[in-house]
């Protein structure tokens, strides 16, 4: 058998009596894991697959938004965004959706909202950004994040069918926003490249993540982005990492994705018990995605 | 003034008092330990020595921790190359060696990196993974452990609750393992600053940033109060100064600082790194009821 079905048994073999799968070692399932795993079995994963449908469908907020895990309380988070990705890919109603378009739509960094634009504008200078171009939060009551806006701005550009003005004006800003943040050196770290006058080093996890969601932009910033990630990938032994630089790749550089995905082959099946089922999971996408050419963050 | 007006007074005076005391007062309970002790130890490597000098050092404080489940919690934030960012890896395993000489029933090393998603990169750029491995030690990654919703034992911040990893929860003795550093929001980050680690990612952010908008110095004094950190174990042997926490510049205290008290811990590594623990608002606040700033027993 190969690694990937031997990937996608394993995960099998973790999902949950009640369906979905933990982040870590627990028994309630992770709105992200849960995502992560969906999109990594075959059709035919069955009743594995359905489980995890099942879960995201009963954990939705009836406002649209999604937590981070089955019981949490119900105030919706960055996960919305990701469960939207997910569900499209496995061809979810459509119109089970919409709420949480519009839910995605409402969400936005604090700095997007007045009194703390005006704060980020006049009195707290030390991490450098404009506050004008906003993103994404992890949780509301927060400033944007690249992670949660990447995957925000993923999911309103795969709404191919509600391409309004709004979601036209929020994929504008949230990209500005990545622009804005990316590390001196390329790429970019969690939130902002420059604090206290000091460059931040990028993440390539991140950095993966933003490029994905910034795959029809040829600005010098993602140019750049993309070189700091094809030096820093060959050198990096996380399968985690690894995975997420495959799928950036595989929608820009097709031989760097290759090299990724080799990498990854040849580190994984020694981990294949111990790693985290997200590990697992993107890994699994990944090595499909660089296959059949079958990529969840890819915007058609 | 007669009799009456005097009592009257009085009785006003007094009511005024324990109105702003009870209304001042943010605290569930005190949990100083009736005795603070220190004990600062020189080291001046991180080797294979440390194993001996952090048993012997932890045996100052005749610690019962026989048949316990411990946990360490280390201070993993990034890999810089040439940054004393981490708590060392070494002293990390001296400590989990330490802890089972003692009789702990386990012991497991449990840390969530503040911004960093990516657990598994940092453990192996840190060579925290490796070390673990040959002590055959269990990792837990505080981002993504089952959550349990926690009713803060305090309410500086106004969150009322945090939902806490199981890991933590559970465990029947909890060190903190802090990087001695200078912090450029708080003024120092160290042991209680440290546990910022335990709020998970999953749920809070990377980084987590619910606790920035709720005020760091008062999200800390309720995590603290919280999940206190029973036993502190610092490393000061190579320290941060300046643009901390990841951007100062390594300054060589060849010290490790040991005690039953986080303030205490705290109070201590602050002054070596010219800080008063005064002017470190959690640690000011915190000596009302987590530990001492003075008043200890140095061992």
């Amino acid at each position: 058998m190969g690694l990937l079905e031997d990937l996608q048994m394993e995960i099998e073999r973790r999902t949950l009596p009640g369906g979905g799968w933990a982040s870590g070692n627990g028994a309630t399932a992770g709105i992200e894991t849960t995502c992560y795993g969906l999109m990594a079995l075959r059709h035919d994963q069955e009743p594995a697959r359905g489980k995890a449908i099942a879960v995201l469908s009963r954990a939705q907020n009836p406002d649209g938004t999604w937590s981070a895990f089955e019981g949490d309380d119900r105030e919706g988070c960055w996960t919305t965004a990701l469960a939207f990705i997910a569900l499209r890919f496995v061809t979810i109603s459509p119109t089970r959706l919409d709420n949480s378009l519009g839910s995605i739509l409402n969400m936005r960094g604090r700095e997007g909202q007045w009194p703390w634009n005006w704060k980020f504008r006049t009195v707290d200078r030390h991490v450098q950004f404009d506050p004008d171009k906003y993103g994404w939060p992890w949780f509301s009551g927060t400033v944007s994040w690249v992670v949660p806006t990447a995957f925000a701005i993923l999911a309103l550009k795969q709404a191919a069918c509600c391409r309004t003005e709004s979601v036209f004006k929020r994929i504008r800003l949230g990209t500005e926003m990545l622009l804005d943040r990316a590390c001196p050196t390329g790429g970019w770290n969690a939130g902002n490249g420059i604090v206290f006058s000091a460059g931040l080093s990028a993440h390539i996890d991140t950095t993966a993540i933003a490029l994905l969601a910034l795959t029809d932009d040829q600005k010098s910033v993602v140019r750049r982005a993309l070189n700091w990630l094809r030096g820093a990938s060959p050198r990096c032994s996380s399968c985690y990492s690894l995975a997420w630089t495959t799928l950036a790749f595989l929608l820009r550089d097709r031989p760097a994705a290759e090299l990724s995905v080799a990498r990854l082959c040849e580190i994984l099946p020694e981990k294949l018990t111990t790693l985290s089922t997200d590990t697992l999971s993107l890994a699994s996408i990944a090595i499909r995605a660089s296959e059949d050419g079958r990529n969840p963050f890819k915007v058609n | 003034m007669n009799r009456r007006d005097l009592l009257l007074a009085s009785a006003a005076t007094t009511g005024a008092a324990l109105t702003a005391y009870f209304r001042g007062r943010k605290f569930v309970r005190d949990v100083r330990p009736s005795r603070s002790r220190l004990a600062v130890l020189s080291a001046d490597q991180y080797s294979e020595k440390l194993d001996q000098l952090v048993y012997d050092g932890i045996r100052l404080f005749d610690l019962d921790v026989r048949g316990k489940s411990v946990l360490l919690k280390p201070n993993l934030v990034e890999y810089i190359a040439d940054k004393p960012v981490n708590t060392d890896t070494q002293l990390i395993g001296a400590a989990v060696e330490a802890f089972l000489r003692l009789g702990a029933a386990s012991v497991t090393v449990a840390e969530g990196p503040g911004h960093h998603r990516d657990t598994e990169l940092l453990l192996f750029q840190t060579a925290l993974g490796d070390q673990l491995f040959h002590r055959r030690v269990r990792f837990v990654d505080l981002n993504r452990d089952e959550l349990a919703k926690v009713k803060l034992q305090a309410r500086y911040s106004g969150l009322g609750h945090l939902w806490l990893p199981r890991a933590v929860l559970t465990s029947d003795f909890i060190v903190s393992m802090p990087k001695v550093k200078t912090h450029h929001w708080t003024g120092v980050t160290l042991s209680m600053k440290n546990m910022f680690g335990i709020v998970p990612g999953c749920r809070y952010g990377w980084p987590k940033n619910v606790l920035h908008w709720a005020g760091i110095h008062e999200s800390v004094l309720d995590i603290c109060a919280t999940v206190r950190p029973h036993f502190v174990i610092a490393d000061a042997i190579v320290a941060m100064e300046g643009d901390g926490p990841l951007n100062g510049t390594a300054r060589r205290l060849n010290k490790l600082v040991l005690s039953n008290d986080p303030v205490a811990a705290d109070a201590i590594c602050a002054r070596a790194l010219g800080v008063s623990p005064e002017q470190v608002a959690y640690l000011r606040e915190g000596s009302l009821f987590l530990g001492r700033i003075d008043d200890h027993e140095i061992l």
